[in-house]
C-alpha cells in the first residue's frame, strides 16, 4: 500500500469520505429533491387536472347546446302542429258559424214567408169581404131593386172565388 | 452611443488596470526578473509552490487527523445543505425566485436523466445523479475561493498547510463518489431487474450446468458444446466483474487529475507572473468544474443505464 499511499489514500479518510456523502445524499435529498420533485409533480397533476376539466367542460357545453338545439326544433314543430290544428279549428267553427247563420237565416225567411202570407190571406179575406159589401151595395143602388140578399151575396162570392182563384194561379 | 460609451467604461475601468496589472506582474514577477537577472521587489516575492498529492491534516483527533480536503468537503455539504433549505423553504404552486432556481436545477437534471435513461427509471436513478453532479462541481467551484489554499496554518517543522484546499484535488474524495457511484449502479441494476436475474450476468453458470447433465445422460457432442460455451460465459462474467471495478478507478483518476492538474496551473501561472494573469485560468477552471462534474455524472448515468436495462438488449 506504499504507492497509494503516498498518493494520498487512506482508508479512515476514505471512510469519512463515503460518510460525507451519505450525509449529502441525505440533506439533498431532503432539501432539495423531495420538496422540489413532490411541487412539480404537484403542478404537473393540477394541470394535468385543468386541461380534464377544460375538455369534460366543453363536452358538456357541446351536449348542452345540442339538447337545446334539440328543444328549440321540438318546439318549432310543436308550435307548426299546434297552428295548424287552430287553423283546422278555426276553419271548423268558421263552417259551423256560416251552417248556422244559414240555417237562421232560413228560419228567419221562412216565418217571415209564413206571417207575410198569412197577414195577405188575412187582408185578402177583408178586402174581399169589403168588396163583396162594396159590390152589393153597389149593385142595390145600380138596380134598385131589392133582391134577394142571401142570393146575390153567394152569386157574387162565388164570382170572387172564382176570380180570385184564377187570380191566385 | 449608450451602449459605446458603456463598453469604453469598461474598458477603462476593468481591461486597462488588469492590463497594467498583468505587465507589473510580468516585469516584476519571477519570471521577469530571471530573465531581467535581478532579484525580484519583496512584495512580488512569492513563495515557491510546492505539490502536495496526499492532503495535509491540519489538525488531529486523538489518531484520526483532520485533513484541509475533509474541512473542504464539510464546508461544501454545509453550504449546499443551506443553499437548498433556502431555496425550498416556503415551497408554492407559483414558485418565486428562489424556488424557480431550486426548480430549474432539479428540472435540468431529471429532463437529463430522463434523456437518457427514459422515464421509467429516471425516479430511481435521478437523486444518486444529481448529487454526484452537485457535489463534483460544488467541490471545484469552492475550491476556487480566495480562501483555499492561502489561509493555513505552519505545522511543527516550520511546513505551511492550508486550512481549505479543493476536496476533489484529495484522491479519496474521487475515490469516495466513485465507490458511491458503483454501489448506486449495482443497487439499481440489482432493484430494476431482480437480484438473481441481474447478478446472472456476472456468474453465468446456466448453460455450463445444463451441458455437464447432457454429458452424464451420454449426449456427448452437445454436452461437450454446451461444456464449452459455459466456460466462455463464466470468462465473460468475470470480465464483466472486472469492467465494474475498473470503472471505479478510471472514475478516480480523471477527476483527480483533472482537479489536481487545474490546481497546479493556477498555483504556478501565479507564482511566474503575479497579480492578473491567473484570471483566465480562473475561467477555465470554472469551465473544467462543469466539464468533470457533467461527466462524472454522466458516466455514471450512462452504467446505470446499461445496469437497469434487461441483459438481452445489451448484449
Amino acid at each position: 500500500m506504499g504507492g497509494f499511499a503516498s498518493l494520498g489514500i487512506n482508508l479512515p479518510l476514505l471512510v469519512v469520505f463515503v460518510v460525507n456523502f451519505i450525509i449529502l445524499f441525505v440533506l439533498l435529498r431532503l432539501f432539495l429533491f423531495k420538496p422540489v420533485l413532490k411541487m412539480l409533480d404537484e403542478r404537473a397533476a393540477r394541470t394535468r387536472e385543468a386541461m380534464e376539466l377544460a375538455e369534460a367542460t366543453k363536452k358538456e357545453f357541446e351536449q348542452a347546446r345540442e339538447t337545446v338545439e334539440k328543444q328549440i326544433e321540438k318546439g318549432r314543430q310543436e308550435a307548426q302542429a299546434i297552428i295548424a290544428q287552430a287553423v283546422q279549428v278555426g276553419e271548423r267553427l268558421k263552417e259551423e258559424s256560416r251552417q248556422e247563420a244559414r240555417k237562421q237565416a232560413q228560419a228567419i225567411v221562412d216565418r217571415t214567408r209564413a206571417e207575410l202570407e198569412a197577414e195577405r190571406d188575412k187582408i185578402l179575406g177583408d178586402l174581399r169581404r169589403e168588396f163583396v159589401d162594396i159590390a152589393i151595395a153597389a149593385a142595390e143602388k145600380v138596380i134598385k131593386e131589392t133582391l134577394d140578399k142571401e142570393k146575390h151575396r153567394k152569386l157574387i162570392e162565388e164570382t170572387l172565388r172564382e176570380s180570385i182563384t184564377f187570380k191566385k194561379s | 452611443m449608450e451602449k459605446g460609451s458603456s463598453r469604453s467604461k469598461i474598458l477603462i475601468f476593468f481591461f486597462i488596470p488588469v492590463l497594467v496589472l498583468f505587465g507589473v506582474g510580468l516585469v516584476f514577477g519571477p519570471l521577469g526578473s530571471s530573465f531581467l537577472g535581478r532579484t525580484p521587489p519583496s512584495i512580488f516575492q512569492v513563495p515557491r509552490p510546492t505539490v502536495e498529492l496526499p492532503a495535509e491534516p491540519v489538525f488531529h483527533v486523538s489518531h484520526f487527523s483532520i485533513t484541509n480536503t475533509l474541512l473542504a468537503s464539510w464546508l461544501t455539504i454545509l453550504v449546499l445543505a443551506v443553499l437548498f433549505f433556502v431555496l425550498t423553504r416556503k415551497m408554492k404552486l407559483i414558485p418565486g425566485r428562489r424556488q424557480a432556481a431550486a426548480e430549474a436545477i432539479v428540472e435540468g437534471l431529471l429532463n437529463f436523466v430522463k434523456s437518457v435513461a427514459g422515464e421509467k427509471h429516471a425516479r430511481m436513478i435521478f437523486p444518486g445523479v444529481a448529487v454526484i453532479f452537485i457535489y463534483v462541481i460544488a467541490n471545484a467551484y469552492l475550491g476556487l475561493l480566495p480562501f483555499f489554499g492561502s489561509v493555513g496554518v505552519i505545522e511543527h517543522g516550520g511546513k505551511f498547510a492550508p486550512l481549505f484546499r479543493a476536496a476533489n484535488t484529495d484522491l479519496n474524495v474521487p475515490l469516495s463518489i466513485a465507490i458511491m457511484s458503483f454501489i448506486f449502479v449495482e443497487s439499481w441494476g440489482m432493484r430494476a431487474l431482480g437480484v438473481s436475474h441481474y447478478l446472472g450476468e456476472f456468474i453465468n453458470v446456466g448453460q455450463m450446468l445444463t451441458g455437464l447433465k447432457e454429458l452424464l445422460k451420454g449426449k456427448i457432442g452437445q454436452g461437450v458444446m454446451n461444456v464449452a460455451f459455459g466456460f466462455i460465459n463464466l470468462f465473460v462474467g468475470v470480465l464483466e466483474i472486472f469492467s465494474h471495478l475498473i470503472r471505479m478507478l478510471s472514475f478516480t483518476f480523471r477527476l483527480f487529475g483533472n482537479m489536481t492538474a487545474g490546481e497546479i496551473l493556477i498555483l504556478v501561472s501565479s507564482f511566474l507572473i503575479p497579480l492578473a494573469f491567473s484570471i483566465p485560468f480562473y475561467g477555465l477552471e470554472l469551465l473544467i468544474g462543469l466539464i468533470q462534474a457533467l461527466i462524472f455524472s454522466g458516466l455514471t448515468l450512462v452504467f446505470a443505464t446499461i445496469a437497469v436495462s434487461p441483459h438481452e438488449e445489451t448484449e
